[in-house]
């Protein structure tokens, strides 16, 4: 179980770590929530009861823990030297980039699923423990959403 | 849109590091040992308290809790000065609760012929009123005086063998005033 653990690892860590950074807000937060949650796959190897994929069972552990990383640096901190979080409210930046901010969580969560790990709808939705038609929704909503805020960049 | 996403989270390009997930799991496993142990430990400290009093609380007999404590009578053996009775009204009921012998406590209603004879050494109740004086048979045959305490609030008369010596007895008779036996109980063993 370890040695599969391990071989997924090296095969998408840094698909695992984009989305973790994604979610997480910050790029060294990202990097170690997926140490963390792989740390924790290696401890509940056990618990795994196979009735989905290993990786979606992984997927799930690691935007738990990306979550937890966010959760943990609260909104009056300052944020970190390579925060992502580059705006506020969904406002555009001053340096024109799209801030994270302009999506949900979950949307955040489901578009970078989606673009930086390449999951399918089903793949999403057995990470997220959600329906692939909201997946569906929440990525079409999300699309609209980031359209909309590069336009407003772009003009 | 990737082109996009791509601005938003560059990828990476860091080395994967195994080793650390490793060290983060093992690293992990001690506090939970750690936990464990202080659980064990903070149970030890709070059943081993209670363990205690148990396993060295005093289970010798008391008299009852609804006696009423305000008015205990004791009989004590004179040539000993052990505590053979203590009595007492029993709260809330016509009745006595009593402690023989430190080995034998309750509490009884009053009931007129009611008798009760503990032996080792000879010790014992009626509530019947006729009893005046009594005696215990040996197994040799021999009849020993027994000394009685009545109690006229808790209209219960009390009795025991004075003598020091210990002897085998088989039965226990008391008598009224003019003399006849009107309690008699044989001993067991």
């Amino acid at each position: 179980m370890v040695d599969r653990l391990e071989a997924l690892y090296r095969a998408r860590v840094q698909e695992f770590r984009r989305v973790a950074a994604a979610i997480a807000g910050d790029r060294e937060l990202g990097c170690d929530a997926v140490q963390e949650a792989f740390a924790k796959a290696v401890r509940s190897a056990g618990r795994f009861d196979g009735s989905g994929t290993l990786e979606a069972w992984v997927w799930r552990i690691v935007v738990n823990a990306a979550r937890d990383a966010r959760r943990r640096t609260r909104p009056g901190d300052p944020s970190p030297s390579n925060s992502l979080l580059q705006g506020t409210s969904g406002e555009p930046s001053a340096d024109g980039q799209v801030p994270l901010d302009a999506l949900t969580e979950r949307q955040r969560e489901i578009v970078f699923l989606h673009y930086y790990a390449d999951l399918d709808y089903a793949a999403i939705a057995d990470a997220l423990a959600i329906s692939p038609g909201t997946v569906g929704a929440t990525l079409n909503a999300a699309r609209s959403r980031l359209r909309g805020a590069l336009e407003e960049v772009r003009t | 849109m990737n082109e996009l996403l791509d601005t938003i989270v560059p990828p990476f390009d860091e080395p994967a590091d195994w080793d650390d997930v490793l060290r983060r799991a093992r690293a992990r496993r001690a506090p939970r040992r750690l936990v464990l142990a202080a659980v064990v430990v903070g149970a030890a400290l709070v059943v081993g308290p209670a363990l205690g009093v148990l396993l060295t609380r005093d289970t010798t007999p008391r008299l009852p809790a609804d006696a009423d404590k305000r008015n205990v009578v004791v009989v004590v053996q004179p040539l000993t000065g052990r505590i053979l009775v203590q009595a007492a009204p029993w709260k809330g009921h016509d009745g006595i609760c009593y402690l023989m012998l430190s080995e034998r406590a309750g509490c009884v209603p009053r009931t007129p012929r009611a008798t009760l004879v503990l032996t080792s050494p000879i010790t014992g109740y009626t509530f019947d009123e006729r009893v005046v004086s009594g005696t215990a048979l040996t197994l040799a045959g021999k009849r020993v005086p027994l000394q009685l305490v009545h109690f006229p609030k808790l209209a219960v008369t009390f009795f025991f063998r004075r003598g020091r010596l210990p002897l085998l007895f088989k039965e226990v008779a008391l008598r009224d005033a003019a003399g006849h036996v009107v309690v008699r109980q044989v001993l067991r063993r």
